[in-house]
């Protein structure tokens, strides 16, 4: 029972390892439009919505434990954490709806036009932006489960494999 | 899954409340007035009879190009980079007050 749980929660570390991991490029590619084409900036940032949503089903249990703690007794950088993903979430919902007021290809490929406005644009300019720092101080406020996760998942694993390979080589 | 189903439903609800406040703050506002009346007056890259405005022939559209050139890599290494200032300038002085923290608490050992 013991081992099936931590099985179940080395399997969920590694999902939000690899859906952090996709959300990071995905938010690098879209963060530059001019870059990748409108066609892609605005597909790719209609998906991460999914992303999203998925990131915060993995993360569910922090969320609801934080939301019922908050009034009451709370470290100082839990209550920082809560408070700044929810401004990334409303900067996130503003970049998102300011995207698809002033969308060219993919709204209007499903067949809807929307009055084009300088004050859509600027808010999507500006919340991107914003987003840019959010995402930065929310990476800082996680390196160290950034870092431990990639040694743990990533590093180790193919350190594994090759100091394996070498023994294989020398015993041959 | 009727769990995660009811989750998804709850983050959804939520974006949407968001976005309709949104909506209505900027069209409450005012500020969203429409650039034109809807047909262009005017295309950055010429009109029907090639006429190109000067100056024009280098501009480039919003989502237009490539990987043309250093510029996608520039906008990269801009994006990363200020991300990377932020994680120095938050987790560099923490690490820091650890590292000390650490050091004081293993000569006091050391002493007693």
């Amino acid at each position: 029972m013991t081992n099936e749980v931590s099985k179940g929660a080395v399997s969920q570390t590694k999902s939000k390892l690899w859906v952090d991991v996709l959300i990071f490029i995905g938010f690098l590619i879209t963060m530059d439009p001019h870059t990748s084409g409108l066609a892609i900036h605005e597909w790719l940032s209609l998906s991460m919505i999914g992303a999203m949503v998925v990131h915060l089903l993995l993360n569910w249990d922090w969320i609801a434990e934080i939301t019922r703690r908050f009034l009451g007794k709370l470290g100082g950088q839990n209550r920082i954490n809560y408070i700044l993903n929810w401004l990334l979430f409303i900067d996130g919902t503003l970049i998102m709806i300011s995207g698809i007021m002033i969308s060219e290809i993919a709204l209007p490929l499903m067949g809807i036009q929307l009055p084009l406005g300088f004050a859509w644009r600027r808010l999507h300019d500006m919340s991107a932006n914003i987003a840019l720092l959010l995402l930065g101080i929310h990476t800082a406020l996680h390196w160290n489960w950034i870092v431990n996760t990639f040694n743990k998942y990533l590093i180790q694993p193919v350190v594994r494999l090759f100091s394996a390979k070498q023994k294989k080589d020398v015993s041959l | 899954m009727m769990k995660i189903l009811g989750r998804t439903f709850v983050i959804l609800a939520v974006f949407a409340i968001f976005s309709g406040l949104m909506v209505t703050a900027v069209n409450a506002s005012g500020a969203n007035l429409p650039d034109f009346d809807g047909t262009p007056q005017f295309r950055p890259d010429g009109d029907g009879d090639g006429f190109r405005p000067e100056g024009g022939e280098n501009r480039r559209e919003r989502g237009e190009g490539g990987l043309n050139g250093p510029r996608w890599l520039f906008g990269l290494i801009k994006n990363v980079g200020v991300m990377a200032v932020l994680v120095t300038i938050i987790v560099w002085p923490k690490s820091v007050a650890k590292k000390k923290k650490k050091n004081s608490g293993s000569r006091t050992i050391k002493s007693e």
